[in-house]
């Protein structure tokens, strides 16, 4: 199930009503809402509900045992089991047919044959955030942040529905504490919920969508057949659209959770008013940052051993931060220039070079889109030639008046200082209840209206 | 490494607090309104889902929110409202809805039901492709995409027009006669390449009532469809159309649809040998209709399928479109 679809229309109103009935007996509500999760999980596949139970269990099972284990160095080894076990779990399902394929490759070169099956596994929707959400819990057990909780509400953290499918990738620590008392039903943020749920769609289905259908989906098919503006143009409505796609599924879950009382992290923080490469990091996906911070970055000795070591772990970091999207070569160099940024942005610190901002964020944000074009075209090949095509004088011939406002006001809109947007969105979630509710229709029925055939296409981070 | 704040950005949104009976009503009022003004849309999305609970559970809520909404003028107050946000896809006047059966007696055997070559005559002399049009539902991409890069350079406007979760027996998002119509009206191509098929096995109107997949009825219903669609987009022999064959999807249930689909296929486009050319992408991916993740590409076996076990993925797409091309070099000049 997808949140803008109507399917979750009817289920979302039952969820909410039943919610905040059977709040008061957490016995209760607990299993209710664990069953509510897994038939908006299950719904496309009763296979992945399966799968998520079996995640659920195991990574329960490994924190009892951690808990339970006498010596640290048993419970690093259970951790890493685990851990283990999650990786592999996830390997298989995303990574399989790439590595095979690249494996058989390597050794037909060397007249050797295809040792492995060539099988393309369905992906189950999720399973990227539902892994490192489950192995951030094994982790903090181990580290003594989090005591084992009990197996519901673990298996409530993983499933919890608004944030199942694509995240934000919400702490063991920050959520289950939450699971620990009742919400209190006379103190709910329903105006920012709602807000920012229409504030979501209108990103999605309004502006990500128009753009992908008007001119990136054109453009980055074909880029042969376009000449340098065109390309260009692109690129940059590409940076706005997978912008307002994935920050408009995240305002989604966010709202849809304050409405049930939770509190989720924010995910975006305006990524492109960014003047550095590190600012982009914290405000872009920042709970996938933080994630690759804790569990990756510091593991490998962060930025402790001098600078040698800091670059390496920085590009460890964000080229399987790039593979994490996806098995292709595209998102392994897309990692790999956020990597070589940002490694260069760590030798240039200290320097005294005192660049203006404005110079600073033309910089980043071109460079932040031109890997955009790593991150969009599907393989090298297109990448090239659309990196190729950016060379190729020629005339403008995709840039209507509605997808120039839709690409400077995704972009300028970020850059606007945020006091004065931050009270626009207070005034509205003062609104009374009745004007909430009619205001959350008519967003939905204009934005509704501008989908052709009435299907909203995927949101891009589903695929990963 | 990017350094998130290092304290926990776990922060409640700023501004009032309402009780949660607020919360109900808000979303209970938001979906009143919705029923009230757009009602038959919710009738109309529940009769397009794929058969399933999903759609019994829809079809179930869409009946009585279609039914309120017919009663009140809202409905037809907010389409005239938002009319202009529109893209112009719609369905319009439907061709396959006046659709009937065969006439009595034995139907005539039209000349174009002969490709020449059957018949030892020479080919017609090969001109050269200025438009192809590329369409179906979400299988005709990448294929689109492929089709259109090969082609740039050779001088070929290449027109890609997929219009997802459409399909023949699902009427609710497209009418595919009337687009068809549309298509052929807006571009007057000189080929058309079709590949449709993964959002089939909708009931199909028949004299007698429904006729549900996926029996001859069906097929014989379906094929007329198709039959229609290549009546237009040929133009009077003007031009050429490549209809795909959908290979085998790796659920049974579905493959059991797609069965039918390129038996109908065959049967629609036999009267039209000399224009319209089924390219058997079922032999093709899926020899014997059994599924299969892989093939052999350039001497190499490779995965050809993406992993939802129904779309051909880049690779794919690049197999089916030599066999594309192909055709079109046996009937247009294509470098």
């Amino acid at each position: 199930m997808v949140f803008p679809s109507l399917e979750f229309a009817f289920f979302f109103p039952v969820v909410l009503v039943l919610s905040w009935v059977l709040m008061p007996w957490p016995r209760v509500w607990k299993p209710f809402f664990l069953v509510a999760s897994y038939v908006f999980y299950g719904a496309a596949s009763a296979g992945w509900a399966v799968l998520l139970a079996a995640v659920t269990l195991a990574n329960q099972l490994g924190a009892v045992l951690i808990a339970r284990a006498r010596t640290p160095r048993a419970q690093t080894w259970v951790m890493t089991g685990i851990v283990a076990v999650d990786l592999v779990v996830l390997g298989l399902f995303k990574y399989y047919g790439f590595f095979a394929e690249e494996i058989g490759r390597s050794l037909d070169a060397v007249g050797l044959g295809m040792p492995l099956p060539l099988l393309e596994l369905a992906l189950p929707i999720g399973l990227s955030f539902i892994t490192f959400q489950a192995i951030s819990y094994v982790v903090d057990v181990r580290r003594g942040h989090l005591a084992p909780a009990s197996t519901i509400d673990f298996a409530l953290y993983l499933a919890f529905f608004p944030h199942v499918v694509a995240g934000p990738i919400v702490r063991a620590r920050e959520f289950i504490p939450q699971l620990a008392v009742p919400r209190d039903p006379r103190r709910v943020a329903v105006g920012a919920g709602v807000v920012l749920i229409a504030l979501g769609l209108v990103k999605k289905v309004a502006i990500a969508d128009f753009l992908a259908r008007n001119v990136v989906d054109d453009v980055f098919a074909v880029p042969q057949a376009y000449s340098a503006p065109d390309v260009a143009l692109a690129a940059y409505a590409y940076a706005a659209q997978i912008y307002c796609d994935f920050s408009g599924y995240t305002d989604i879950a966010i709202g849809l959770a304050l409405l049930l009382g939770f509190v989720f992290p924010q995910n975006f923080n305006s990524p492109y008013r960014a003047l550095s490469f590190s600012d982009f990091w914290r405000r872009w996906h920042m709970t996938l940052s933080r994630f690759l911070r804790d569990f990756l970055y510091i593991p490998l000795g962060g930025n402790r051993g001098g600078k040698l070591q800091t670059a390496r772990n920085l590009m460890i970091t964000m080229v399987l931060g790039g593979l994490w999207h996806g098995a292709a070569w595209g998102f392994v160099l897309w990692g790999a220039l956020h990597g070589t940024c940002l490694v260069i942005e760590h030798q240039l610190r200290g320097r005294n070079l005192h660049a203006p901002a404005w110079l600073r964020w033309l910089i980043v944000f071109n460079v932040v889109t031109f890997g955009w074009i790593l991150f969009r075209a599907g393989s090298l090949e297109l990448a090239g030639q659309y990196i190729g095509q950016l060379a190729e004088p020629g005339p403008v011939t995709v840039a209507t008046p509605a997808v120039l406002a839709a690409v400077i006001g995704v972009i300028g809109f970020q850059l606007l200082p945020p006091v004065p947007l931050e009270r626009v969105r207070l005034w509205f979630a003062e609104l009374p209840a009745p004007a909430l509710g009619a205001g959350l229709a008519a967003v939905i029925a204009v934005v509704g209206a501008t989908v052709p055939g009435g299907a909203v296409p995927p949101f891009i981070y589903f695929q990963f | 490494m990017p350094e998130p704040p290092e304290s926990s950005p776990l922060h409640p949104p700023s501004g009032r607090r309402l009780p949660a009976r607020d919360a109900v009503i808000v979303v209970l009022l938001a979906v009143l309104l919705l029923v009230l003004f757009e009602g038959p849309s919710i009738r109309h999305a529940g009769q397009d889902q794929q058969p399933g609970a999903e759609r019994d559970v829809l079809r179930a809520l869409g009946a009585p929110a279609g039914w309120v909404a017919d009663r009140l003028p809202f409905d037809e107050a907010s389409d005239d409202a938002l009319a202009f946000l529109e893209d112009d896809q719609g369905g319009g006047a439907g061709t396959f809805g006046r659709a009937g059966a065969a006439g009595a007696g034995v139907p005539a055997v039209p000349s174009s039901s002969f490709d020449p070559a059957q018949l030892g005559e020479a080919a017609p002399a090969k001109r050269p492709l200025g438009k192809l049009l590329v369409t179906g539902d979400s299988l005709s991409m990448p294929l689109d995409a492929e089709l259109a890069r090969r082609l740039v350079g050779e001088g070929v406007d290449v027109d890609r027009d997929p219009h997802v979760g459409t399909g023949l027996s699902k009427e609710g998002l497209a009418d595919w006669g009337e687009l068809a119509a549309r298509q052929t009206r807006r571009d007057a191509p000189d080929a058309v390449v079709m590949f449709v098929g993964a959002n089939e096995g909708f009931d199909l109107p028949g004299a007698r009532g429904p006729i549900r997949c996926c029996g001859a009825d069906w097929a014989a219903a379906w094929a007329f469809r198709a039959r229609s669609m290549i009546e237009t987009y040929r133009q009077g022999g003007r031009a050429r159309v490549y209809w795909l064959t959908v290979p085998a999807p790796r659920d049974s249930g579905r493959a059991r649809i797609s069965r039918a689909v390129n038996a109908a296929i065959g049967v629609a486009a036999e009267p039209y040998r000399a224009q319209a050319r089924v390219l058997d992408m079922a032999a093709l991916f899926t020899p014997g209709f059994r599924y299969r993740d892989a093939r052999d590409v350039g001497g190499r076996r490779a995965l050809v399928r993406e992993p939802d076990g129904i779309h051909l993925n880049a690779r794919g797409a690049a197999v089916a479109a030599d066999a594309v091309v192909d055709a079109l070099r046996r009937d247009f000049e294509v470098r």
